[in-house]
């Protein structure tokens, strides 16, 4: 039998797939959500954001909607991303994987309740 | 100016991704420089972007998110499974390749930089600056590296670093000391010393081009008296005579005499003779050099004593085989006095093998000097007790005596001829002078080199240096050493025509027996 590994959910794209919960986002709408949402610590430079963007939508998680204007930041067209209901239900799998962890680290008293 | 930048950057990514995203990621550049003005948020901008470069670049040729896609498959296939189990991977080809080549060039690089950076030549090799004196030990102040200073063992002198030769490779005298002109007669001390010269040559080669046919400057005029009278203050053994000798020098430059000498080796002997004048010392000397002397003595190195051990076992201690000449001559040609602890075993053999002669010719006319412990070790031979062996450079101790008799010798009582040429030096002149003062051999020849090699060389500046006696051995003979002037042979006859003299000497007075 091979060795097996954990894989979790990338943070980026986890983040991302978050990002896109409340509404559909450009590129730059989605990098702004990410760092508010957490509170600046991740600021995602284009490369990792488009190659995750990338990956997510080879994976059906994310799609591409039609390109269309965003009026606060000029005229130029932008292309729009949607969660999918896959992305959606992913992102609720990874959640309850993390809060699995946050109960066995409460368990563990490695978090007291407060956090949570 | 920044987006531009970052579009150059964008090509670090595959076509693949440039083609879908890269415009977008372009003006989300453009986007984030018009909302993040001001210094602080450029440069946060900036480490952004960098960092971002550093980590998705790599990522974006080896898709390192692949478990995504098998991910979602898992999802769609199999319902709601909280976490994901892959089978291990090890790393990828491509991804062994990359860290190769980037080992390799950073490793090239930083051996090229090593290369290059230690090359260039330092700043104060070009500007020549007022340097007070390095403390050099030295048995010559001919234009070549100082060697490690006179041997230990007899004490006084060098006392550190054991073992050293006393030899000189050329003569300081201007008539034959220019830098080049040593010439190479086997693998003597000096020869096992010369690539230092070279190596510390190459350093300095620019300063010595700024000054080379050039006239001296009065501020190197001036920085040479500094120096030489800070050294004499400091190292002369009589502080009285120091200090007259020290006013000398000053007095003179006041008075504007040594503005006449603009050639440097005409103003190292001016200087010479101020002190000389007041002292009388012939040991005391002031000297310039053509090529830069170096900036640090050489020590023995085991490199460097390896060397010269690997020379004398291949050149036999630099003994020639004994030869009985007719009406038993023995004939003994070497070209040093070899350090006594490596060939203390060769010198006895061929001694041993002069044993049956009835007079003895000792070669000397390309010996160019050596260790004083072979000087008293093999002047032992010839005397049936201990004789006191005058070396001006080292304070008298017990082994200023040699070790006579010598057991199985028979050679005491046997007539000695020296033949002696221009080029005999140093250590072979201390066995010649005190040999002669002894009346226990006959010098035959030229008159010797007269190498002042008799103090300790003291660094002036590149190009000037001063050699202090800081022995004072009494001289028991009324004739002046060699120092600058050389062993004066009793019969005086070219080198070339020494040996048919001393031949004939000795047959002669083999016949008066």
């Amino acid at each position: 039998m091979p060795k097996r590994k954990l894989i979790p959910l990338p943070s980026a794209a986890f983040q991302i797939l978050l990002a896109l919960a409340g509404e559909d986002l450009h590129g730059y709408g989605i990098m702004r959500q990410v760092a508010e949402q957490t509170h600046g610590r991740m600021r995602l430079g284009p490369g990792t954001l488009y190659s995750s963007i990338q990956t997510l939508v080879d994976a059906k998680l994310i799609e591409e909607t039609e390109p269309r204007e965003d009026v606060k930041l000029g005229h130029e067209r932008r292309r729009y991303y949607r969660l999918t209901s896959a992305g959606r239900k992913l992102a609720r799998l990874e959640a309850e994987r993390l809060a699995d962890l946050l109960r066995l680290a409460r368990a563990k008293k490695i978090l007291r309740g407060e956090y949570v | 100016m920044s987006e531009k930048i970052y579009a150059w950057l964008l090509r670090l990514f595959p076509s693949r991704f440039r083609e879908a995203y890269g415009e977008e990621a372009l003006q989300l550049v453009r986007d984030r420089c018009r909302d993040e003005k001001g210094f602080l948020l450029r440069l946060r901008l900036w480490l952004d972007l960098l960092g971002d470069l550093a980590l998705s670049v790599p990522r974006a040729y080896f898709r390192v998110q692949p478990e995504l896609t098998s991910y979602a498959a898992h999802l769609r296939s199999e319902g709601v499974p909280s976490l994901l189990i892959l089978p291990d991977e090890s790393l990828g080809a491509g991804t062994l390749f990359l860290g190769g080549v980037l080992t390799l060039a950073a490793t090239i690089a930083f051996s090229f930089l090593l290369n290059h950076g230690v090359k260039h030549v330092p700043l104060s090799a070009l500007i020549r600056p007022a340097r007070s004196s390095a403390d050099h030990r030295s048995s010559s102040f001919s234009p070549r590296p100082p060697e490690p200073a006179r041997d230990s063992q007899e004490g006084g002198i060098a006392a550190a670093s054991g073992r050293q030769p006393e030899m000189a490779a050329t003569s300081s005298r201007p008539q034959n000391s220019k830098p080049n002109d040593a010439p190479s007669n086997g693998p003597a001390p000096a020869d096992a010393l010369r690539p230092r010269k070279e190596e510390s040559g190459q350093l300095l080669r620019s300063s010595n081009a700024i000054l080379a046919g050039a006239h001296l400057k009065r501020a190197e005029r001036e920085r040479v008296i500094r120096g030489a009278v800070a050294n004499l203050k400091k190292h002369y053994i009589d502080p009285v005579v120091a200090q007259k000798m020290a006013d000398a020098l000053v007095g003179h430059e006041k008075k504007g005499d040594d503005n006449a000498a603009t050639d440097g080796r005409a103003f190292a002997e001016l200087l010479t003779q101020q002190m000389r004048d007041v002292s009388h010392d012939r040991h005391l000397e002031l000297l310039y050099s053509e090529a830069p002397l170096p900036e640090l003595a050489p020590t023995a190195t085991p490199a460097l004593e390896a060397r010269y051990r690997k020379a004398m076992e291949q050149a036999n201690c630099t003994f020639e085989p004994v030869k009985i000449l007719p009406h038993h001559i023995g004939y003994l040609k070497f070209d040093s006095f070899p350090d006594p602890s490596l060939c203390q075993q060769t010198a006895a053999a061929a001694m041993a093998s002069l044993n049956d002669a009835d007079a003895i010719i000792f070669d000397l006319r390309d010996n160019r000097g050596g260790y004083p412990g072979m000087v008293t070790l093999i002047a032992a031979y010839l005397f049936d007790h201990p004789e006191y062996m005058y070396n001006p450079r080292q304070d008298t101790t017990a082994d200023s005596w040699t070790r006579s008799p010598v057991p199985g010798s028979r050679l005491a009582d046997k007539p000695v001829y020296l033949l002696t040429s221009a080029r005999t030096l140093s250590g072979a002149e201390h066995f010649s002078y005190d040999l002669k003062m002894l009346k226990r051999a006959t010098v035959v020849g030229e008159t010797t080199g007269g190498a002042s090699d008799v103090g300790t060389f003291h660094r002036l500046d590149d190009h000037f240096g001063m050699g202090i006696p800081e022995a004072r051995a009494i001289n028991p003979y009324r004739e002046p050493d060699w120092a600058g002037t050389g062993v004066r042979p009793d019969v005086e006859v070219k080198a070339r025509d020494a040996l048919e003299t001393a031949v004939r000497l000795a047959e002669r007075k083999l016949q008066k027996k």
